[in-house]
């Protein structure tokens, strides 16, 4: 393609940017109500007679928090993103916007249906992250196909004869994803062990496989973008990619160690646990030495900061998990809060970062309206330090459970070692939900509000040439 | 070195083939496998009231903070003997739970026997544990001006019972503490000690 047809076709076809608007604007709904939930629950904790109803109480809102937030928030926000960069890595406009648009319809009446089923008590099983009722979880996966179709239809119409890595990661993405449920809502062969071992291979894979190859697949667009120079590496990319692809699905046993799982079965996951840190550092270091040498750049943008963190958290948190999956670990660690750290170092620290920095990247670039610099500021502030707080918080409450146990003392010594990190937790919870609702004022200001200002430095940047 | 992949279904198809396979080898064959685990001798399914007492823990998501799987751990044993694989027979969906917020009930059957501490418990866990964040459940039971007869009260310590009521166990409740009274590990035979 032509420099200058490139250049033309920086300015995305207005109906790309109403997508990937509508896209943001309902994620960003649901990141709110899914971390206000999130937020109650936090404070149950220190005052577990606060909110007492039936349709308030921890264990229905529980489940309501994570599926929110899995496939309200970062589901929504991240295909939003991953259609918009396959449109603008291939150098067309999105093909067959009439299913994006039908996909982001049922995102949004699934993540409707399920909250409210959930509320009255209708879960399908307490299985982690898969609760919603089996029709609920249909039209979510339609909404996967559809926009899944939409990016492989855009991509098959690209101008260059390349298939950019992003597109690479993303269409593994939706591929995956489809496999992984299918798997997993086959109720068959899902009696008691063996759901076992199907939930341990669904909960790994849903974040191995959708929100981790969705969220590194449009940082390998957007921070290139934002830097103007190309990938460090594009070979560690594919290794990454193909590492990733291979491992993760076989990991899944060590949600359940020690449980009555074959033992070899076990060690299988965790032996490819430890493999996990090829595709994890590769990524990780293909992204830092992108980065490396242009700290000027990263300290005045809006967006590269949240890409920086959330990079520095996919690196942590996975390394994190690569660690407590060794058996001398999970005797500790296993049950405790400890977990729950490392669950938000991840889907937070890492998945909701990247996700916040992409949007901050491209939404501009696609409206041509900007956030307020101060808030996006206040917005990073509030949720780095939130992440950071929260993780320190639940990590030490959980190394004090499990100590707690492995002493042998009463059970509820280890609810009273535990409580006053809970407190912290409920702290932390709360800067993060501030910083929320300023993302939330950034994005009617990205997308509805604000104003088309002319040209700013960001889009100085804009002429430059994707690579 | 991906002259190849720069076909969108050749991607496409590289992808499919290689999860797929792994997904079946992972999770649909584990699945078939596991699912035909025997129980072990001596379980029995549960009763009806322990089946709709354990629908109830499921849609109030007990398993959020209680676990139902007893490791072969030292830190384990007051919960009960390790878990076997023929213990989970009856037990679909799965409560094994990640989470130990509140102790183990694998075993809570013959660990707390008596009803009425779990009706107590239910209706306000501070009322019998100090420091336990466990959440009421009173939309369990009804408060009435006076029991009639064939109810089951809640024996409440002063100051945790509503002024001028009597607190009554509705078929939930009973059914819940049914089902919690079933859960009780079989021993082992004589030599599989665990």
């Amino acid at each position: 393609m032509s420099v200058e047809a490139r250049l033309t076709r920086d300015a995305s076809e207005p109906e790309d940017a109403a997508i990937f608007s509508a896209f943001t604007l309902t994620a960003t709904f649901w990141l709110l109500l899914a971390t206000a939930v999130g937020l109650l629950l936090s404070f149950k904790f220190p005052y577990p007679d606060l909110a007492t109803s039936p349709f308030l109480s921890f264990g229905r809102l529980r489940a309501i928090h994570t599926n929110d937030t899995f496939y309200g928030w970062a589901s929504i926000a991240l295909v939003g993103t991953a259609i918009y960069v396959a449109a603008r890595t291939s150098g067309v406009a999105i093909v067959g916007k009439r299913l994006a648009w039908l996909s982001l319809l049922c995102f949004n009446v699934a993540a409707v249906a399920g909250t409210i089923a959930l509320d009255l008590g209708f879960n399908d099983g307490d299985q982690e992250y898969r609760e919603w009722l089996l029709p609920i979880k249909l039209i979510f996966l339609l909404a996967v196909a559809l926009a899944g179709t939409t990016i492989v239809r855009t991509v098959a119409a690209r101008a260059d004869r390349e298939i950019y890595i992003s597109n690479w990661y993303t269409i593994g993405a939706f591929i995956c994803t489809l496999i992984l449920s299918l798997v997993a809502v086959v109720p068959w062969y899902q009696i008691g062990l063996g759901q076992v071992a199907v939930q341990g291979f669904f909960m790994h894979n849903a974040v191995g496989m959708w929100f981790t190859l969705l969220a590194l697949g449009v940082t390998y667009y957007a921070l290139p973008k934002t830097l103007n120079r190309p990938i460090y590496s594009y070979a560690l990319g594919v290794l990454g990619f193909w590492t990733n692809l291979i491992f993760y699905p076989i990991i899944g046993a060590h949600h359940f160690e020690f449980s009555p799982l074959p033992w070899w079965f076990q060690t299988l996951a965790i032996v490819f646990s430890v493999g996990m840190l090829v595709p994890v550092w590769s990524g990780s270091a293909n992204f830092f030495l992108t980065m490396r040498g242009h700290w000027e750049t990263i300290r005045r943008s809006y967006s590269l900061p949240f890409i920086v963190v959330g990079v520095a958290y996919y690196f942590l948190g996975s390394t994190q998990g690569t660690v407590e999956a060794f058996r001398s670990l999970q005797t500790i660690w296993h049950f405790t809060n400890y977990t729950i750290g490392h669950s938000h170092a991840t889907m937070y620290g890492f998945i909701t970062f990247i996700a916040w920095g992409v949007i901050y990247a491209l939404l501009p670039r696609a409206t041509g309206k900007q956030p307020n610099a101060l808030f996006t500021g206040l917005h990073f502030w509030l949720a780095t330090i939130g992440v950071t707080f929260y993780v320190l918080s639940l990590s030490v409450a959980g190394t004090l459970q499990g100590m707690t146990w492995a002493q042998g003392d009463p059970f509820i010594a280890s609810v009273d070692a535990a409580a006053p990190y809970w407190a912290g937790r409920a702290v932390a919870g709360t800067l993060m939900f501030l910083g929320h609702i300023v993302f939330a004022y950034n994005v009617w200001l990205m997308t509805l509000g604000g104003s088309r200002e002319g040209g700013n430095y960001e889009t100085t940047v804009r002429k430059a040439v994707a690579p | 070195m991906n002259r190849g992949m720069n076909n969108v279904w050749a991607l496409v198809a590289a992808i499919t083939l290689i999860y797929g396979t792994l997904a079946i080898a992972m999770g649909t064959i584990p699945g078939i496998v596991l699912s035909n685990t025997p129980p072990t001798p001596g379980k029995l399914p549960y009763s009806e009231a322990a089946q709709r007492g354990r629908a109830i823990y499921v849609s109030e998501g007990c398993e959020y903070c209680h676990t139902q799987n007893v490791r072969p751990l030292k830190q384990d044993a007051v919960f009960g003997r390790a878990s076997v694989a023929g213990d989970y027979a009856y037990d679909t969906p799965e409560l094994l739970g990640d989470h130990r917020n509140g102790p183990d009930l694998t075993n809570i059957g013959n660990r707390q026997s008596s009803a009425v501490w779990q009706y107590i418990h239910l209706y306000d866990p501070r009322a019998v544990v100090h420091d336990s964040i466990m959440p009421q459940y009173p939309w369990l039971f009804e408060v009435k001006t006076k029991a009639d007869p064939g109810d089951i009260t809640v024996a409440l310590p002063p100051g945790f019972a509503p002024h001028g009521g009597v607190v009554v166990a509705t078929q939930g409740a009973q059914d819940l503490v049914r089902y919690l009274s079933e859960l009780k590990q079989v021993p082992l035979g004589k030599a599989a000690t665990p």
